[in-house]
């Protein structure tokens, strides 16, 4: 992640307004920075969208193809998540820099999505045990501000939803089993990612904790504890990330931050989603032209 | 060994032997008794048998077994750092986590895969604070973790396995750091869970299944690693950590006397 | 390909331009505020997003550094999804590795490289979406980047293809023009001193023709200046407007 210097006098700043509620560019503890999606941005894709945290700049593209099954679930279909970390990003992602960030994002949103309650795979197994649909995110970073997780998995799941998978129809004739494409490009299947989680970082800084960190917050924190919450309230994956520790009772705190930022923020996201779908027809596609 | 690509290893199309297994219907994780399948009770762990020094070209070393899961672990260093762009006033630790190709029902590649890239990560997080980096400045240990065998708990077993082995080697540390896992089903934590009662996502659709793995400093009582996969309720998953912090507190002697007993003998056979 | 008629009698293509016509040109500068320069250009419906960081110390190995000009650096991208068909990887493949040290000498050609000895200059490309004329769309959308970062330039690169159907020379093609076998020829240049920086023509085209088609992409390519410094010119109206300089 990029690096930002910053002095013990700085630091000490930033951990006392913490403890205050009170941060650097004013917000409380648990709120998040300003946030813009669109979704259907690239038409190439399924689905796709496009989140902007403050700084953090990511566009996530959802493309679903034709593939087998494989044998160990042979009546569910498979998601399968790509991060690439772009060079615009920062020059030091350049080549394979950016791949062990990359690794870990995509690793943690597999995760995330690996329960059953989550998105419902059997809807997208066509032929069981021989073709199903392979539902492909790909992930691009396009520019790091913080809360790189929170913002991929907020950008994944407004892309799932976005997602229109082409209805299919099959026909057996005589052992064999032919699929037919419906001529009607709006005859399509919507995923359903109301269970969806939503990746929530806090970061511990000093004594509190906080969410959406921004870059010098996240230069003085030294752990952080990441849980996928979904809108029922419930953990879907949970990890620590950095070098320092926890104490057993502040885990418990952050769990109960956790629970109410994810929760909020899966609510009002659905909220967005649901009435940009609705406008969709009046809208004019802005992407990176404002 | 990297897979030779361009030779023809069989026919061109073949089917994965594994598809023609009848799939087994899920079993309950535990009968009428509350006992599981292997005879424990849902908060009983398995005997750990604990051994240091069993490296001998390495610093340190330390060879774990909870029946069938078997991990060793070798430590290196702390030696420079050889590439300028590492340069770090602090020491580094690197952490590499591999499955052996016959550990697991299906066979492992020898290159590492992403579970195991993200074990490493997740090892060298629950590590790193337990270190006093700041003593072996500009140098880096190197700490190599090798599961023979994998009955579950693989990362928990891990994790003490590998800290266990740091002491050994004589590096600096604020304190030991034990793991624990626990298979949440329902109402239910079953403790140290084997291979087949570890989480996966196919199987069942209720809520509160899934796994928790711990890492606990014993004497700082601070959490440095801690990970969940499935669906948990927030009650329910505050309740395994704190369980998992119990056990990782009563595998600490375990490790104190390993550790004791393996400085006595080398007492013993320096004098 | 047999069945699309990619030139009318009428003399309108499939997507409904005219022989000489560019697609739709949309573009916006200072996209990104961590980059020294970002640029973001739409022409029809492929989609470019470039950033510019530099000039700045070199990275890596020091014996990259070349003592009495710049370093330019290039990286060429495409998003895993830009494509019809998915992408496995967004670079390293033949096709990226050859556009990056193309995008590379381009611009090694226009940047006044001898005012920043020892030094490095970052050009990264990222293609979000493919729609033919990739290289011609990275290098407009590198230019204006590399003006938004304050670099200077001998002059605008602009790039722009053309391709020969009918007996008749076709301006900016598309990706189904691109894919139907016919020629297809690339050019930059710096459309003031009307100097060729790179040139690249594929697939077999008669001699006689050549002049035609390059006479086109040239004009395509002045077409292409004049829409590139209006955006310039009104990104730095609004900028001193902003900073209160008017």
């Amino acid at each position: 992640m990029v690096d930002v210097q910053l002095s013990d006098a700085e630091k000490t700043y930033i951990i006392h307004g913490a403890q205050d509620n009170l941060r650097e560019d004013g917000r409380g503890c648990e709120d998040y920075r300003h946030l813009e999606i669109e979704t259907s941005v690239v038409s190439t894709t399924s689905g796709s969208a496009k989140i902007r945290l403050a700084n953090t700049e990511i566009l996530v593209g959802v493309k679903v193809e034709l593939g087998e099954t494989s044998p160990e679930n042979p009546d569910k279909g498979r998601i399968e998540f790509f991060v690439d970390c772009s060079a615009n990003a920062t020059p030091e992602f350049e080549g394979r820099g950016g791949e062990d960030l990359a690794n870990e994002i995509s690793n943690m949103l597999a995760r995330a999505y690996d329960c059953p309650s989550c998105l419902d795979m059997r809807k997208l197994c066509v032929v069981e045990g021989k073709k199903c649909w392979i539902v492909y995110v790909d992930v691009l970073l396009l520019e790091c501000g913080g809360s790189l997780f929170d913002a991929s998995s907020i950008a994944v799941k407004a892309a799932l939803y976005n997602t229109s998978i082409p209805r299919l129809t099959v026909t057996h004739d005589e052992g064999h089993t032919e699929l037919e494409l419906s001529d009607d490009p709006y005859d399509v299947q919507r995923l359903d990612v109301y269970n969806s989680p939503c990746i929530v970082t806090l970061s511990k800084i000093g004594h509190s904790h906080v969410v959406d960190a921004s870059q010098k917050e996240e230069a003085c924190c030294l752990a952080r504890l990441m849980l996928a919450v979904t809108d029922k309230g419930c953990v879907t994956a949970m990890k620590k990330e950095g070098s320092g520790s926890f104490d057993v009772s502040s885990i418990e705190d952050m769990l109960e931050t956790g629970k109410k930022v994810g929760q909020s923020l899966n609510k009002s996201l659905m909220e967005v989603l649901v009435s940009e779908d609705r406008n969709m027809k009046k809208k004019y596609m802005t992407g990176y032209l404002r | 060994m990297p897979t030779d690509t361009r030779r023809i290893t069989g026919p061109e199309s073949s089917v994965s032997p594994y598809s023609f297994c009848k799939i087994q219907e899920p079993q309950p994780l535990f009968n009428s008794q509350d006992l599981r399948k292997d005879g424990r009770k849902c908060d009983q762990v398995r005997p750990i048998f604990l051994k240091t020094g069993v490296v001998s070209k390495a610093q340190g070393s330390a060879y774990l077994e909870q029946d069938g899961t078997k991990v060793i672990c070798a430590v290196y260093g702390p030696r420079a750092v050889i590439k300028k762009e590492e340069f770090s006033m602090k020491g580094q630790l690197r952490c590499d986590f591999k499955y052996t190709t016959f550990s697991c029902k299906y066979r492992r590649q020898y290159q590492q895969d992403n579970e195991e890239k993200d074990y490493s990560v997740q090892l060298l997080e629950a590590l790193e604070p337990a270190v006093l980096l700041h003593k072996f400045p500009k140098a880096q240990v190197n700490i190599y973790v090798t599961v023979l065998q994998n009955d579950g708990s693989a990362l928990a077993a891990s994790i003490t396995c590998s800290s266990v082995a740091l002491c050994d080697a004589g590096i600096e540390m604020y304190d030991l750091v034990t793991g624990c896992s626990t298979r949440l089903a329902g109402d239910r934590l079953l403790l140290d869970p084997c291979k087949h009662e570890e989480y996966s996502s196919k199987e069942h659709s209720e809520v509160n299944n899934g796994s928790v793995t711990v890492g606990l400093m014993p004497s700082l009582n601070q959490i440095s690693a801690v990970t969940s996969s499935g669906e948990i309720q927030f009650e329910h998953l505050k309740k395994a950590i704190n369980k998992c912090s119990e056990i990782c507190v009563q595998l600490y002697p375990v490790c104190q006397q390993s550790l004791s007993k393996s400085v006595k003998e080398n007492i013993k056979e320096n004098t | 390909m047999a069945g699309i008629e990619l030139l009318s009698d009428q003399g309108f293509r499939v997507d409904g331009r005219k022989a000489n016509e560019l697609r739709r040109i949309q573009c916006r500068l200072g996209v990104f505020t961590q980059a020294d320069g970002s640029a973001y250009i739409e022409q029809g419906n492929t989609k470019i997003l470039a950033a510019v960081y530099g000039p700045h110390e070199i990275r890596g190995s020091r014996s990259k550094a070349l003592h009495d000009k710049v370093l330019v650096n290039c990286q060429y991208s495409m998003a895993t999804f830009s494509t019809g068909e998915r992408k496995r990887r967004p670079r390293g493949d033949r096709k990226s590795k050859e556009m990056t040290m193309h995008l590379q000498q381009t611009f090694d050609a226009a940047i006044l490289t001898s005012l920043y000895p020892r030094s490095q200059i970052d050009i990264f490309v990222e293609v979000l979406q493919s729609d033919g004329g990739n290289y011609c769309a990275s290098v407009n959308a590198a230019t204006l980047a590399l003006i938004d970062a304050g670099i200077p330039l001998k002059d605008y690169v602009c790039a722009c293809s053309a391709s020969f159907v009918n007996d008749k020379p076709i301006m900016d093609i598309s990706y189904l023009e691109e894919s139907s076998g016919g020629a297809e020829l690339i050019v930059a240049t710096l459309p003031k001193s009307e100097q060729i920086v790179f040139l690249e023509m594929n697939s077999r085209l008669h001699e006689d023709n050549l002049s035609h088609v390059l006479d086109m992409a040239v004009k395509g390519c002045k077409d292409i200046h004049d829409v590139l410094d209006q955006a310039v010119r009104e990104h730095v109206g609004e900028v001193a407007a902003i900073s209160g300089l008017e």
